[in-house]
Parts: structure tokens; C-alpha cells; sequence
């Protein structure tokens, strides 16, 4: 099977640019990745991206990681964060992850506006689609995963 | 000066802020919009030096956004802070207009390269 077009590799690259600059600033508490698919999510943001390539970019993590994330973002303390602030954040990381990758993707590809579930990533059924690469790992102690589905019909629809 | 903040992200109009601040221009007066109609209305009504837009935003992008107030005359000083960077975007967003492109995650000292020339 050939290689993905966007990577664990990828993913990891974009992650710790996200960590760099918002999450981990300090560069103490990395995400670290452990490859486990099976992984615990409480809630979940996807971005779409449609044209040349079709799929999705789902961001997954427990609940306390979104709010040390959302905490992390505004400069808050975690029991500060509002749930609507919680909600914001995990759009914007697949929005940030997302854009990224669309800059991986052949020309022409467009990305949705971020749709936040507060719900495990399972409860979300991407049909027609399979998981072509993810990061899985522990922040923080918490579970956070980023995975890139791919379109089924991809070559039909090109 | 008058810089206007154009993102639908609340979070992100706060980190764009706070970037600033970080960069030495915490003494501008900042405006926010949080969709792209209200970055054109905005622009128009509280007449900005300055418009730092996302680029994917409800109602209108960020470049539709740029387009309608080139349309219209207003030559304020315009450019896009997205997690988008694709080599068409940039060249669309140049076309239009635009002054600069920072792509999301960015970093205070990416802000004071591109903001230093324009904010002194």
C-alpha cells in the first residue's frame, strides 16, 4: 500500500508547531505520541475538505485535555474556561490543523468551517470514508488524537 | 492607530490580541468582528488603518471581505491571518490586494516582521 498523502509524520510536525505556540510554549509538556488507535475521546471537532481531495481532519481528546487546551489558548486556568470556550478552541485546532494539511493536498481542495461534537469521536460516522493516517498520544497525562479520513470514492469522484 | 480584527473564532480574535500585545503593539485600539459581513460593515463604519481578517469565516470569507471593500474604494491597509497557505490563496489574497499573509500558528516574532513596517 502506498503511502498516505498526509502522514503520521505530517501530523506530528503540524502538532508540535500547535504546541509550540499555543499549548506548550515552554516546550515542558510535549504531546507524546503512542500509537494507540483505541485511545479514549470524550469530544471531538472535524474540518471537511472537498475539490481535488475529499475527507475529513478530526481532532479528538478527552474533556480535560479540550479544557487545558481552551485554558492553554486564553491564558486562563482551566476552571476559568467556559464550555463555549472549550467549544471554540477544539474548532480552531482542526481549523489550524486542517489548513495545514490542505497545503499538502493537490490545488484546488477547500475546507469547511469546524464542526465541534462534545461527544467521543465515535460518535461521528464518516460514511464512505476510511482513516488513512493518525497521531495518537498523551498530553498532559490526557489522551489527544489527530486523524485524516479519506473518501472511499475518491478516485471515482476525481 | 485603529486595527480591526476580523475571525469567527472568539479564542483566536483574543490569541490575535495578545500576539500583539506580545509584540510591542499593545497600544493600538483594537475592534473586533466575529464573521466576514461584519468585518466589511465595520471597516466601513469604524474606519480601521489597519484589517487583520481570517480567511474562512461565516457569511463571507476573508478574501469576498477584501474584494468588497477594493470594490467599493476603500483602500485600507488589508491582510489575512489563516491556518490556510496554500500558494493559490496566497497569490488570490495578493491580487485582491492584500499586504501580508501570516499563517496560523504563529509566533509574536512572525507578527513583529510583518507588523514593524506597518505599525512602526
Amino acid at each position: 500500500m502506498s503511502e498516505p498523502v498526509v502522514t503520521e509524520r505530517d501530523l506530528a510536525e503540524m502538532a508540535e508547531q500547535v504546541w509550540v505556540s499555543y499549548l506548550d510554549p515552554e516546550g515542558v509538556n510535549p504531546l507524546v505520541p503512542h500509537g494507540d488507535v483505541k485511545q479514549l475521546s470524550e469530544v471531538h471537532s472535524t474540518v471537511s475538505i472537498t475539490g481535488s481531495w475529499h475527507g475529513h481532519l478530526v481532532y479528538a481528546s478527552s474533556q480535560n485535555a479540550a479544557r487545558r487546551a481552551a485554558a492553554a489558548f486564553l491564558a486562563m486556568e482551566p476552571d476559568e474556561v467556559a464550555q463555549e470556550d472549550i467549544s471554540d478552541v477544539l474548532g480552531e485546532l482542526a481549523n489550524i490543523v486542517g489548513g495545514n494539511v490542505k497545503a499538502m493536498l493537490p490545488a484546488g481542495c477547500f475546507l469547511s468551517l469546524p464542526t465541534v461534537v462534545l461527544a467521543p469521536d465515535t460518535a461521528s460516522y464518516y460514511p464512505a470514508a476510511e482513516r488513512i493516517s493518525g497521531l495518537y498520544g498523551i498530553w498532559d497525562g490526557e489522551p489527544v488524537s489527530i486523524s485524516m479520513w479519506q473518501s472511499v470514492k475518491q478516485e471515482a469522484s476525481a | 492607530m485603529k486595527i480591526l480584527i476580523a475571525d469567527d473564532s472568539r479564542v483566536m480574535r483574543q490569541i490575535v490580541t495578545r500576539t500583539l500585545r506580545q509584540a510591542g503593539f499593545g497600544d493600538h485600539d483594537l475592534v473586533e468582528a466575529a464573521d466576514g459581513k461584519q468585518a466589511v460593515d465595520m471597516a466601513v463604519a469604524e474606519k480601521p488603518d489597519l484589517v487583520i481578517s481570517d480567511w474562512n469565516m461565516p457569511e463571507m470569507t476573508g478574501i469576498e471581505v477584501l474584494r468588497q471593500l477594493r470594490a467599493a474604494g476603500n483602500n485600507v491597509k488589508f491582510g489575512f491571518v489563516t491556518s490556510e497557505c496554500t500558494p493559490e490563496m496566497q497569490q488570490a489574497a495578493e491580487a485582491a490586494g492584500s499586504a501580508f499573509f501570516i499563517v496560523k500558528p504563529f509566533t509574536a516574532e512572525r507578527f513583529d516582521e510583518v507588523f514593524s513596517p506597518i505599525l512602526g
